[in-house]
């Protein structure tokens, strides 16, 4: 099965990024047609869909959309999720570099949806080269009546702002990221049912939909042909519709973001990014928060989101890592766990301390001085900081690290053993850090 | 335990309420007006603020840079700090220098051979991770995933992403660097800066 180019199918022309040539593009044909229709018109076409949230979690877009409440008795906000953050992720930075107005058109049109005033789209400090992409063209938007007032004379006012996040994971997950653009520090806050769900109480308090980059750009096609047209895609699987853009990465011949249909397999994927330096090993088909599978997994995975479940995995944000034979799972999970400790924002004790407890443990293992037990205890600790934190980055720091252990147990056992890693070649050798390169070093 | 995770490093004193100088150029001071008419609340201006005031202090912000930032938006100088600290893009442990290389050493750029680029610069420059050359002109840093895996094993310098990187294209970059006037540190604050601006809106 090759690409199927969605949101990706201009991205290489200089001129979609420009609203001159986004319109020669069909461009805006979306919110022309979302503006004559009824708003809950809007929503059904988005549930037809069977569109879910492509940052990760995976929920029916269109029940966000649907849950602000329909008579305005306070100001809407509309909120992207731009700050891309999970390892192993890139399609948003490319997104929002090349195809700019996709975002805006999808945004404009959730606006007129859920009837939101205003919108933020939130960057990761790192993405000055795509926040400078949509800011020139939310400018060229606001001095052609794409946005502001009275929208294409429809009626609809919408003011659209970006704002700049400073490095920090934590502010992917919504509502830190709510707490981050409200000036705070990037920190969870208590979820449903334990508090409202940010459609009737987000940004200030006031009914706010937020949404992934990826998410908003594909409202457009889905208003323009229609939510069964769309449904049609990724039929193959359970749930799973539309196109999803996979960022591949690793040790791979072509790496680069690819757009495919849900349905498709993950050898399939793999194919498209030109194959395996090596002997495939192990990969990490949805970001790093999701669990590893291997070489034999992924023979049998297919790209939806029930599917990859059946091989113990996730579709995630899309970030696949696909990782050769010189790959040492110990040292691939110390620094994944390094990751989470480094960004556990703090607030939940399981989490702040439990991550850094797991970085320790594997620190010892990979400088050669693991403990008998250290498997028990990793496995121990994973269970007890999953579930038990107010945001999910316990939980994503807990499964890779249990994934690793039940996938790969041997490799574990060795290098806590033999005090050194059983992938012994010179290439292992060569991209281990420096404090660890003891444990790799051949007798 | 790794070297990265500090707990409970020093920070400097805030000064006095009355020491205060306010250094802010008339372009910060329209800048952060217009930016107050983005949001219901002006506490949301913090996070912009501190990007203003990075560039205003030259890259580094000072006690005296995040209490001008409190005073300006009218927020107590413990909230701001508390903002200022909790995000790694913030300089808030000490001046760095005119140019910082950030290495990304995160699950693919490992697997890529980041470690080596580290290695590489610590040799060249002769200083270690979170260190700053005796000439002020380098910082290097180990950064967590920049979301350029494509570019494995990538690295950050101001706004630019530089990657596949190499030990050749490392000694390119420095001599580029070296030959570079401005600080690519506040370039990157002030290109951060602009991008929250209409065309409207700029100075």
């Amino acid at each position: 099965m090759a690409e199927h180019k969605l949101l990706f199918e201009f991205a290489h022309e200089s001129e979609f990024r420009t609203l001159h040539g986004y319109l020669a593009r069909k461009g805006y044909e979306g919110l022309k047609k979302a503006i004559g229709m009824d708003r809950q018109a809007v929503i059904d076409e988005m549930k037809a869909s069977g569109l879910r949230g492509r940052g990760g979690a995976g929920f029916p877009t269109w029940i966000k959309w649907n849950g602000i409440e329909k008579e305005k008795t306070k100001p809407h906000y509309l909120v992207c999720n731009a700050d891309e953050g999970e390892p192993g992720t890139f399609k948003d930075k490319q997104l929002m570099e090349e195809t700019p107005f996709l975002l805006i058109e999808g945004m404009t049109i959730a606006a007129h949806a859920v009837q939101a005033d205003c919108g933020y789209i939130y960057i990761r400090g790192e993405f000055v080269d795509a926040a400078k992409s949509l800011r020139a063209a939310i400018d060229e938007a606001y001095q052609h009546g794409y946005l502001g007032k009275n929208i294409l004379g429809s009626g609809l006012d919408f003011d659209l702002y970006l704002h700049m996040g400073a490095g920090s994971y934590e502010c992917g997950e919504e509502s830190a990221l709510m707490s981050s653009l409200m000036g705070e520090r990037g920190m969870p806050r208590l979820k449903f049912p334990h508090a409202p769900l940010p459609t009737v109480a987000g940004l200030w308090d006031h009914p706010t939909i937020i949404n992934n980059v990826e998410t908003y750009a594909c409202a457009p096609s889905i208003i323009k042909n229609g939510g069964e047209w769309y449904a049609t895609l990724g039929a193959s699987t359970k749930n799973s519709r539309g196109t999803k853009i996979f960022s591949v990465s690793g040790h791979v011949n072509k790496p680069g973001n690819f757009e495919i249909e849900f349905g498709t397999s993950l050898m399939e994927l793999l194919e498209l990014a030109g194959g395996m330096q090596g002997e495939l090993k192990m990969c990490v088909p949805g970001g790093s928060s999701v669990p590893m599978i291997n070489a034999e997994d992924c023979q049998k995975a297919i790209i939806g989101y029930e599917e990859m479940g059946e091989v113990g995995s996730m579709v995630g944000s899309g970030g696949c890592m696909f990782f050769n034979e010189h790959t040492c799972i110990v040292s691939f999970t110390w620094r994944t766990a390094q990751f989470y400790a480094l960004e556990s924002c703090g607030k939940c004790t399981p989490c702040r301390e439990g991550t850094k407890w797991m970085l320790q443990i594997l620190d010892r293992i990979v400088r050669g001085n693991g403990q008998p037990g250290d498997m028990d205890l990793l496995m121990s600790i994973t269970k007890q900081i999953d579930g038990r934190s107010f945001c999910g980055l316990g939980d994503a720091a807990a499964w890779p690290v249990a994934g690793a252990i039940k996938k790969f147990p041997h490799e574990f056992e060795y290098f806590i053993q033999h005090g050194r890693s059983m992938v012994d070649t010179p290439e292992a050798r060569a991209l281990a850090p420096r404090l660890h390169q003891r444990a790799f070093s051949s007798v | 335990m790794s070297e990265l995770i500090q707990v409970g490093a020093s920070r400097p004193k805030a000064p006095a309420p009355d020491q205060l100088e306010l250094r802010f150029s008339a372009k910060a001071i329209s800048e952060l007006a217009a930016l107050r008419t983005h949001y219901p609340d002006n506490k949301s201006c913090i996070l912009p603020g501190l990007w203003i005031a990075q560039r205003e202090y030259g890259g580094y912000l000072s006690p005296e840079a995040i209490a001008e930032v409190a005073h300006r938006l009218g927020h107590s100088y413990a909230e701001v700090e508390g903002v200022a600290t909790f995000y790694s893009m913030y300089t808030t442990a000490h001046a760095p220098g005119r140019h910082m290389i950030e290495v990304c050493t995160c699950l693919s750029c490992h697997m890529c051979g980041a470690y080596r680029i580290v290695d590489y610069l610590e040799e060249t420059l002769g200083i270690g991770l979170g260190e700053t050359t005796a000439d002020g002109m380098f910082t290097i840093h180990e950064v967590e995933c920049l979301d350029a895996c494509d570019r494995a094993p990538v690295l950050q310098v101001g706004d630019q992403y530089i990657g596949p990187v190499d030990t050749s294209a490392i000694d390119a970059l420095l001599n580029k660097l070296r030959g570079e006037t401005n600080s690519t540190v506040v370039q990157l604050a002030d290109s951060i800066v602009q991008v929250h601006l209409r065309d409207t809106e700029k100075a």
